[in-house]
Formats: C-alpha cells, structure tokens, sequence
C-alpha cells in the first residue's frame, strides 16, 4: 500500500504555474458528469481534482469547463464555426479564472509551508503517529479507497488546520473546499462502503449549493449600492424554486434508504444474498449514464421530438401516481417568452432604421440574460423536484407496478431527456442573446453568454446528481419488493 | 407536481420569496415540519401563514411540500422554512425522514375529529424520537372555527400538551385565528432557546442556521451528518 501511494504521489504534482490548462487536459470531455467516485490508488488524479470541481460547484467559477468540448461536445457542435469562437471566448475567460485558482492553490501550498505531497507520504511513514490520527479521521484506513483519498486528505488536512488565519479573499475557497474534503472523508462510516463512493459525495451536494447560494447572497449585500441589481444569480433562484428544498428532502430519503439497504443486506443469509447481490448491480448499472453522448448527438438529427410527450411516456413507465407537469409547464413558458422576443424583432424589422426607438422598447441583453438563467434554475429545481416526488412515491408504493430496474432505467431516460433539453433551451437563448447583443461590446456580451453555458453545465450536472440520489431508493424497493413474497 | 393547484401555491410562494429577495437580512433560519393525521388542516395552515388564504380544497400532500416566510422576533429576522408533511399512513414511512434537523415541529388534530386526537401519541412519538431534544413541538388544535363540531374539548387538549411539555393553541386555517401565532410562539421559544444557550447552534441537527453578517461562520459545523447507525428495518 505505502509503496503505490508513493508511485501515485508522483502524479499528483501541481501543474506549472502559467499552465493554465494543466488540470484541464486529464479531465474527460463528457457530459456526463459524474463526481469522483471512490477510485482505485491508480486514479489519485482524479482524486485530486475534485477540488476544481467542488470549486464548479461553490459557484466560485469552472476550471473544468474551459474546455468548450466539456460542455457538451455534440450539444452545442452545430453551432458550428461560430459556436467555436465564441466557446473559445467563454474558455478564454474561464481560462483565466482557473489559472487563478490552481495558482491559488499553488501559493496556498508554498506559503503555508505545506511540504509537498511526496514529503508528505514520506513524513506519514515516518511518523506513525500522524498517521494514526489521519487513518482515524479517514476511518477506513484498511481498504484501497483510502490509498487513494490518503495523499489529497493529507493535504487538506494540513491547508485545514494552518489555513484559517493565512487564507485571504479566493483562497476561502481553498479553506471551504479543504473542510469540505475532511467532512466527506471523515464521514466514512465503515458499514457503508459498499455504495459510499458516490453517494457520500452526493450527500453533501445540496449544502454546497447552499453555500454557493450564500455567496450569491452576501455579494448582492456586499453590492446594493452598485448597480448589480440587474445581475442573475442562479443559486437564489434554484432556492426561490424550492430546488433546494426539494434537493435535502431527496437526500434525506436517499440516505434513510441506504441505511435500510444495508441493514437488510447484512441480515440476509448468505445464499439469499447472492442472488440479491447480481440484481443490485444491475440496478447501480442502469445509473450510469456512459451512452449520453453518442445517443445525444443521434436524437439530435431526429429533429425535434415533443418534448412533453416524450416526457409524459418515459413518466409513464415509472407507473407512479404524478406527472411532471411542472417542467412540462416551466419549459413551455420559456419557450413562449422567447417566441415573444421572435415577434419583437420581427417588429423591428419592419420598422427599419429607428434604432434609438428600438433599444427602448427592446428586451436588453441583461434581460434575456437573467431570463436565461431563471429559466435554467427553475428546470432544475422543477426536475429535482421530480425525482424527489419520485422518490417518495415509490418508497409509498405497496405493491409494485413496475420493477425497480425497470424505473431505473425510464429515470435515467428522463435524465438524459432533462440535460438534453437544458441543452437544446441554453442553445435558443444564447441565440437570441446574441441576436439582441449585436450592438454589444465583445466584453458586455462574451461574458453573458459564458455564464448562460456554465450554468446549464452546472444544471445538467445537479441533475444527474440529484438522479444518482434515487438509486439507493430503487435498492430500497427492490430488495423489499423481494422480501414481500417470502414473508408470506 | 400533482395538480394545477399545488402548482399554483407553490409559484405563489416562490413570488413571495422573491419579493423578499433584495436585502436577504435574516439572521436565522430555522427548519419546521408540520405533522398530524390526514385532513387535518395541515397544509391549510401552512397556506394561510404564507399567503394569508384559505384554501378550501387542497389536494394530499405527495411526501413533503414546502413553504418559506420570514418573520421576526425580538427584532431579529428569522426565515422559517416549513416542511408540510403528507398525512396518510401508507406515507409514514417515507415522511419519518423528514423529520431529521427540524428545529420545530407542529403537531396538528382536528378539534372535530377525535380520532386525530387520539394518534397524537404515536405523532409525538415519531417527533421525538426522529428530531433532536431540544426541537420545539407545538400541539395545534384546527378547525377552531366549528366550534359546533366540537369533538374534543380545549381543556383536555391543554392538559395533554402541559403533560407532554409541549406548547399549544387552538387555531383556525380557515379565519386565520391564532395561525400566525402558531408559527410565532413556537419560534420565540427555539429563539429565547438559543439566547439562554439550551440549543447549540453548533450541534447536530439543531435546525437552526445562523447567518452572521461575516460571510464565512461556523456554519460548517451544522452540515448534515453521517447516516445514523441504527436503521427502521
């Protein structure tokens, strides 16, 4: 074990200041974005960049996205040269922030006088005490997860405990990250191994967007006075969405089901628990979204299919007594706001040249903005929603209409479904925002039009998140739905 | 999600939050649920202490709704965020959950329905054992307004609550009468607890968040915590 960590240490050094898209290159380019899961001692590169990525979700800015293709490869391809421009711009910018952060962290590292990651491997050896009380913190010390987590926590650890007083201004974001990390780690209760990789990450997703929503709400205190008032902030809406609401309750069923997951596991005897064993794998299977892509880029040419149709039939596979009709609703009506900006602008070409008249009456380019933004946090609130309607029906349901697997795979439809529409939407109102913004600078438009793609990223990514929570759920019925006939 | 009506409460109080958005000056939040048999008036009460309306037929509650307001006490903001939980037996399972980091529990019957009354040890169990000792649980007596139906008397009812330690009210959903105090009472009581030090903010599901005006706090402290070792099963 000590010897691998220290091979892996070796991977895990920091990128050359003014390398600006050293984190960037490792970092697959899908949409499926699924958080780290607990990995094997070969894969502490991933390890380590969680802290991009817990930074992405802070709301702090998306090192990982920078690459255009990362966004969405196939989903917004088709904007073909231009899309390409104007991506690039929006990586150039976020280029920009994510260098700041790795060379934040770099100086975090130097100026704490935190020993690089390689002395720190050596220094644990050398130090058995240390070690102990790392391994206590990350209590599970003996399997190979912690090989991996071992190095990253030994760093946190240390940015933890000197940081507080010495980390100033972007580097509170290195502090929050740092405890973040201990507290996911530190969670580890043994007895959860089994499904912890990816649910303990998931366990704290609705208190990182809280936080990044307090942000959100401090800077606007910070900035009554300036003329921010206009500005989008897509955390406050989720939460004026009950996104957030919604989001704890499904965290908390998925975690209540979990432990009664496991619970009825360990209790099974041992023959009933190998046949359990290859059906809830099946399940964890039907949660991982690897053929998003391709299967995007294929249904993209089909054209456009009824959104709300093809909702209503995935719905109805789940065989549950509810309809998402509140996405159904909220999509519609972003489609008819901006058919309200069509018609707008084909006023405006009728009217010719009265341009001063035109930017008076005409949706300004913050407006359309702020739309975008609302638009994509209500549909993700309203998603989350569903799932957490979901959730709860199917723990409320008796008797099963539909197998556990069966729901699992119609969700991980309504998933795909969901991101592909996020996608297909941020696409209509970055054109209608480019279309309005014209007339812009380059530097008024550029950096709306990247925060619109960065938040549908982040949309698709809460999404799916939100949908991983239901898998201990699905568990839950599966293996009561088992139990059931051989009570009787 | 389940009809047009839930819809429209619920984009009710999204507007509501955001009219409120634009100083974001609470200090506190502080998590409630509402519990109590089915047809009791839960959500009616929650409905008309966030829009100050009756609403004559609300459909069952799935799981859980939401509803959100800020109040104030001792000159202090304080924003509730209220879980109404959905009443009906077969949801008692999934709604235990819901109970965890609630720093306030309204435990509500039916004044003219006796049977409501009678669960209420079996609610009060569930709240007490799912939330933290100091949780504060108000017993509400609605349907205030039928005093003819009248099926269980204030008095019995008071005694219960003193006996249990719980706070409690007779209140109507339907005029309003004693809703919003309700609400208030049970929060002046998690508030004076905070004062006098009985609940830590800093404990494990205390349900209350404190937001101090420096951007970073303690709040860490508060994150949700590792699954209990015990389970239902």
């Amino acid at each position: 074990m000590a010897s691998q960590e220290e091979e892996n240490v070796t991977e895990v050094q920091e990128p050359a200041p003014g390398d600006s898209c050293g984190p960037l290159e490792d970092e697959p380019a899908t949409v499926t974005r699924k958080r780290p899961e607990a990995k094997l001692p070969s894969d502490v590169t991933s390890a380590e960049q969680q802290v991009p990525k817990d930074v992405e979700k802070a709301g702090l800015l998306w090192e990982k996205d920078s690459d255009p293709s990362a966004i969405s490869p196939t989903g917004w391809g088709y904007l073909g040269s231009w899309g390409k421009s104007l991506m690039s711009t929006a990586s150039a910018t976020v280029a920009t922030v994510g260098q700041g952060i790795s060379t934040a962290i770099e100086k975090a590292e130097t100026s704490l006088g935190i020993p690089s990651p390689s002395e720190l491997t050596v220094d644990r050896q050398g130090n058995p005490e240390a070690e102990t009380s790392d391994a206590a913190k990350e209590n599970e010390s003996s399997s190979p997860i912690s090989g991996a987590f071992g190095v990253f926590s030994s760093i946190t650890t240390a940015v933890q405990n000197t940081g507080k007083s010495v980390l100033s201004g972007g580097l509170d974001a290195l502090e929050f990250i740092g405890k973040k990390t201990m507290d996911v780690i530190a969670e580890g209760d043994p007895g959860f191994k089994k499904t912890k990789g990816l649910m303990n990450r998931n366990s704290t997703l609705s208190q990182i967007l809280r936080e990044a929503k307090e942000k959100e709400e401090q800077q606007i205190s910070d900035m009554v006075s300036v003329d921010s008032e206009k500005k989008a902030h897509y955390g406050l809406f989720f939460d004026d969405f009950l996104g957030l609401s919604h989001l704890e309750a499904l965290e908390l069923l998925s975690q209540e089901s979990e432990a009664k997951v496991t619970c009825i596991v360990s209790a099974l005897p041992g023959k009933e628990l190998e046949s359990l064993k290859p059906e809830l794998e099946q399940l964890k299977e039907a949660f991982s979204l690897v053929e998003f892509e391709e299967e995007e880029e294929e249904e993209e040419r089909e054209g456009t299919k009824d959104f709300a149709h093809e909702l209503a039939g995935l719905f109805a596979e789940l065989h549950i007594a509810t309809k998402p009709e509140k996405v159904v609703r909220a999509r519609k009506a972003a489609y008819e706001w901006m058919a309200g900006l069509n018609s707008e602008s084909e006023q405006e070409d009728k009217h010719g040249e009265t341009t001063v008249v035109q930017s008076d009456h005409r949706t300004s380019v913050e407006d359309i903005h702020s739309f975008a933004i609302r638009s994509q946090a209500e549909l993700t609130a309203y998603s989350i929603e569903m799932f957490h309607k979901t959730a709860a029906l199917v723990l409320y349901c008796e008797k099963q209409d539909a197998t556990a697997l069966e729901r699992a795979k119609a969700l991980s439809q309504i998933t795909i479904l969901m991101c592909k529409e996020l996608s297909s939407l941020t696409k209509q109102i970055t054109t209608h925002l480019t279309a309005a913004g014209v007339k812009e600078k380059s530097d008024v438009l550029n950096p709306l039009i990247t925060t619109v793609f960065l938040e549908a990223s982040n949309s698709a990514s809460y999404i799916q998140d939100a949908f991983q929570l239901l898998l201990p759920v699905l568990q839950l019925s599966h293996v009561q739905a088992c139990a059931e006939p051989a009570e009787q | 999600m389940a009809n047009a009506n839930t819809g429209s409460l619920l984009n009710k109080h999204t507007s509501n939050a955001t009219m409120a958005t634009a100083p974001y000056n609470y200090s506190y939040i502080f998590k409630y649920i509402i519990i109590g048999d089915m047809g009791v008036g839960k959500s009616c009460l929650l409905h008309q202490f966030t829009e100050k309306k009756f609403m004559a037929d609300c459909p069952h509650t799935i799981g859980v709704e939401f509803g959100t307001r800020i109040i104030e006490v001792s000159g202090q903001k304080i924003k509730l965020q209220i879980w109404d939980t959905a009443g009906q037996e077969r949801f008692r399972a999934v709604t235990r959950s819901y109970y965890r980091g609630a720093a306030g529990a309204l435990m509500v019957y039916d004044i003219t329905r006796r049977s409501t009354y009678n669960h209420l040890s079996s609610w009060l169990t569930d709240a007490r054992n799912l939330t933290n000792p100091n949780t504060v649980i108000i017993l509400i007596g609605n349907k205030a307004d039928l005093e003819a139906q009248r099926d269980v008397t204030y008095e019995e009812a008071k005694q219960f609550a003193e006996e249990n330690g719980l706070l409690f009210l007779e209140a109507s959903a339907k005029t309003g009468e004693n809703v919003e105090d309700a609400f208030l009472e049970a929060a002046k009581k998690i508030y004076q607890n905070i004062q006098d030090g009985s609940l830590d903010l800093n404990a494990a599901e205390s349900g209350v968040q404190h937001k101090p005006s420096a951007p970073q706090g303690g709040r860490l402290t508060s994150e949700p915590q590792p699954q209990r070792e015990g389970c239902g099963c």
